[in-house]
């Protein structure tokens, strides 16, 4: 039977110092490992740039890069890989298999994005500067769908 | 409302919230992952929770995905 190819999400974390050219290295490096294993990218983006939970390798923040992509099994495998060989650059790495629908929109957002990056570019000026990093928009749907009734859930813990 | 009243014992009914509403649950939903675990950082147990079996195990497992990627602290102590 052959192979059907996968949805797949990708976030890892880098270490916060790294230069930009750097970081842009090894997302170039993971888009190639993809697309020569027949793969297609749907989003590449910096996720975001905050502080970790702990402490990782000592380091307190992280930028987080989010890469959802369509391919093989072993696209994914050769994906990892590569997160391995930067391990002291990346903190953290997950793939996770994710179902179309959720990757479809991701396709979704990114349009909308290139659309307004592209109205943005047509009239610089006048509007707005749109300071919306991918970070903001994320965090912006996180707030939207954890809005709904506070669960106290301390109530039985003291008991 | 009065014969409920008369009830000593009656308590509402808890219903699963990702259940009476689908919400994705993603290990990048950090807002809504924190409201799930204690001041100890704990996770919280069903019975306080109020999730069905279902999605308390799949709520577990986010948890745990996002501890991984240093979303949510493992415990007080880091």
């Amino acid at each position: 039977m052959a192979e059907t190819p996968n949805h797949y999400e990708t976030l890892y974390v880098t270490r916060p110092d790294l230069k930009e050219e750097d970081l842009a290295k090894i997302q170039q490096k993971l888009l190639d490992s993809i697309s020569s294993n027949e793969g297609e990218v749907i989003k590449a983006d910096k996720w975001a740039e905050r502080e970790l939970a702990y402490e990782v390798q000592d380091h307190k923040r992280g930028i987080y890069y989010i890469l959802v992509f369509k391919a093989l099994p072993e696209a994914s495998k050769e994906v990892e890989k590569h997160l391995h060989f930067y391990n002291t650059d990346i903190l953290r790495f997950m793939t996770l298999k994710i179902t179309e629908e959720a990757a479809n929109k991701n396709k979704g957002q990114q349009e909308e994005k290139t659309q307004k990056t592209e109205t943005a570019a047509a009239a610089p000026p006048q509007s707005e500067p749109e300071p919306t990093p991918p970070a903001v928009s994320a965090e912006e749907t996180v707030a939207e769908t954890a809005t709904e009734v506070p669960i106290a859930t301390e109530e039985g813990g003291a008991q | 409302m009065d014969s409920r009243r008369d009830k000593r014992f009656f308590s509402k009914k808890k219903v699963c919230r990702f259940c009476a509403e689908p919400i994705d649950m993603d290990y990048k939903n950090i807002d809504l992952l924190s409201r799930f675990i204690t001041d100890r950082k704990k996770i919280v147990p069903r019975r306080n929770s109020g999730l069905c079996a279902y999605h308390q195990r799949q709520l577990a497992t986010t948890i745990k995905r996002a501890r991984y990627m240093a979303f949510l602290p493992y415990t007080v102590l880091h």
